[in-house]
């Protein structure tokens, strides 16, 4: 895992972050064309997303230029594929979860799933933890702030 | 104003609003102690409990978790060389040497009394500007407040660390972000891709996103070194006399720089502790002793984030316009309960504007205070792994954003924010402009739109009204400046930070 993206080379890849951008700044400017525009008077509301389009547009171009010239500057840090996926796991869980199942097995799943995302995780040291802080999470939100979301399904 | 200010105090004494002003301190010492936990996601995840605080005790308690942050900051950076908060980089530098000759106790005595000293001088100065910049804020019309942001949004990312160029794309990225929604002048729906997006995107989904998530999936898996075995006794801890001496002008000289880059809209505690350690070395005499355990270059930077991190407040209070990131989110919680932060502000809500200016004055005693005699508590906390903080983070986040709006595409939307976050870094962006601009934007928006409105589309209207004009000379010399140093650094390309 460590040395996956240590050194890349290739002009295409330094340009990667910078064309992310571009695509960025290219999809924003073809949504809000069909914006009203009206004038510098009396602008639409489509002006001035057009010129952050824009100068979007144009600093994405500086910047894979610049990331084109320089090499050594231009590498991309160390991915962390692992904790990328069991943190979003966990939250798209919650989010899928709390409307259905309520905040206690939502919150439970989401402490279980993220703690996956230390490549040093045990099952059991896991479990117990994940019901500790399901239960202090069920105190502070519930009981102390009496937030109004519902513990269990009815 | 010393009738203001023991309006203010009065306000703070008041045994409840005390009570916050101390939780505030004491979370922002804490989440200052554990690395990887900033004043940002400290904030972003209170800030649904202020829905149930009134403005003023939330902005006090929101306030103090900023710059009890700052004083945390520095214990983790002594002692085990990880920065709690970007402004503690450097402290690092200085403070975790002396800690490797077991001189922790010293470095962090020191480190206290200098964000103390530094605190109060930004405090005071905080009080002498008050009145003077909302006097002038109250003069302010469209194009001023269009050309302030603009100069706010150059300064954020023309000064500091960084690509200025990528700052800079991130400052529009944010904009971009908060245009989504309806539009203020019009109402007509721009980007909402989701019903639930007509509001725009939530700040809190934003903030917990870049600043929270991120950090969880980058440091998830990374392996804390062990807290320090740390027994300090009260002769360990004072410094000599000529040690306290050497002190006194870095302090001053910190607390000057860093009041100065706090005060400036878009510059902030990290960027003025970079600044004091750079200008303390070179001026030093001795410009071979830092790096290697030098008070001076330990006092200055902590001095300089503390007088930063009240002189913020300037800007934020009396114009409405947010020096930082999380003075960003500060505003936004301002927002949120019903306040427009303005110039009307200290006019309108005395109690609220100077209480929360007392409050500061209150808090940095607090944390002098809770400071040296908690220094057990702070480093058995350092021992608790950062395997058994995030989960508890991730649900926090969670059910924060999720209450905020009951809005499951908030949480999803935190999420991608938080994905967002992690691969900018890892392409060496900065999440912070985004922030700025995200605040900020809608206000240029605004205020760019009726200057244009009420002078006819005429440029030059920027140029003949003198506040504005002011501003635009400033954004001239900012543009100058970072032009120039970027000529320089591509003349001899130095990686000057850490």
């Amino acid at each position: 895992m460590q040395s996956v993206t240590q050194d890349w080379p290739g002009t295409a890849r330094r340009a990667l972050s910078g064309s992310v951008l571009l695509v960025a700044g290219l999809v924003m400017l073809l949504i809000c064309w069909s914006y009203p525009v009206g004038n510098l008077t009396q602008m639409g509301p489509g002006y001035i997303p057009r010129v952050v389009g824009f100068l979007i547009c144009a600093l994405a171009v500086a910047i894979i230029a610049i990331d084109v010239a320089t090499p050594e500057a231009a590498q991309a840090g160390r991915m962390h594929p692992r904790g990328l996926i069991f943190v979003s796991t966990a939250i798209l869980l919650f989010a899928g979860l709390i409307d259905i199942a309520g905040l206690v097995p939502s919150m439970f799943l989401a402490v279980v799933v993220s703690m996956f995302a230390d490549d040093e995780a045990r099952p059991l040291p896991v479990l117990v933890y994940a019901c500790l802080a399901t239960l202090g999470g069920w105190l502070l939100f519930l009981v102390a702030l009496e937030l109004p979301i519902p513990a269990f399904w009815r | 104003m010393i009738d203001q200010f023991l309006l203010g105090l009065s306000v703070v004494l008041q045994p409840e609003i005390l009570m916050y002003a101390f939780i505030g301190v004491f979370i922002g010492q804490l989440i200052g102690v554990l690395p990887g936990i900033g004043a940002i996601t400290a904030i972003s995840l209170l800030l649904p409990v202020t829905f149930y605080l009134d403005a003023t005790t939330s902005m006090i308690m929101l306030a103090g978790i900023y710059y009890g942050s700052q004083y945390g900051g520095s214990i983790a950076s002594i002692l085990l060389n990880l920065p709690g908060t970007p402004s503690s980089v450097v402290t690092c530098l200085e403070g975790y040497p002396l800690a490797q000759r077991s001189r922790a106790g010293l470095a962090l005595f020191v480190a206290a009394c200098s964000s103390f000293v530094g605190g109060i001088v930004g405090v005071a100065i905080l009080v002498l500007a008050a009145i003077p910049m909302t006097i002038i804020a109250l003069r302010f019309g469209a194009p001023e407040y269009a050309m302030l942001v603009i100069l706010g949004l150059l300064a954020a990312s023309l000064i500091g660390t960084g690509s200025q160029i990528r700052s800079f794309a991130m400052v529009l990225l944010g904009i971009a972000l908060g245009l989504v929604g309806a539009d203020a002048t019009t109402g007509y729906y721009r980007f909402v891709a989701m019903p639930e997006m007509a509001d725009g995107i939530s700040l809190v989904s934003l903030a917990m996103g870049l600043f929270g998530v991120s950090e969880i999936i980058r440091n998830a898996s990374r392996r804390s070194p062990p807290g320090p075995a740390l027994s300090i006794t009260m002769r360990d801890v004072l410094p000599t006399r000529a040690e306290a001496r050497s002190l006194v002008l870095p302090i001053v000289r910190g607390s000057g720089i860093g009041s100065f880059f706090g005060a400036l809209p878009g510059t902030g505690a990290a960027i003025a502790s970079f600044m004091a350690y750079a200008m303390e070395r070179r001026f030093s005499r001795t410009p071979e002793k830092f790096g290697k355990g030098h008070l001076p270059g330990l006092a200055a930077p902590e001095s300089a984030n503390n007088a930063a991190a009240q002189t913020g407040f300037i800007p934020t209070l009396t114009l409405g316009i947010p020096g930082d990131a999380v003075m960003a989110l500060i505003i936004g919680a301002l927002i949120l309960n019903g306040i427009i932060p303005g110039p009307r502000l200290a006019v309108d809500q005395p109690e609220l504007f100077w209480g929360v200016i007392a409050s500061f004055f209150v808090g940095n005693i607090i944390l002098l205070l809770i400071n040296i005699p908690l220094i057990k508590l702070w480093v058995l906390l350092l021992r608790v792994p950062y395997q058994k903080l995030y989960p508890v983070i991730i649900v926090m986040i969670c059910v924060g954003v999720y209450s905020h709006r009951t809005s499951v595409t908030d949480v999803v939307l935190t999420l991608a924010f938080g994905v967002l976050g992690y691969l900018m870094k890892n392409y060496r962006f900065e999440p912070a402009p985004v922030m700025l601009g995200f605040v900020l934007g809608p206000l240029l928006e605004d205020n760019f739109r009726r200057t244009m409105l009420l002078y006819g589309g005429d440029f030059t209207i920027f140029l003949t009204r003198p506040i504005s004009a002011m501003l635009v000379a400033c954004s001239a010399v900012l543009i100058a400046f970072a032009v120039w140093s970027g000529v320089s650094a591509m003349r001899k390309p130095v990686h000057s930070t850490p």
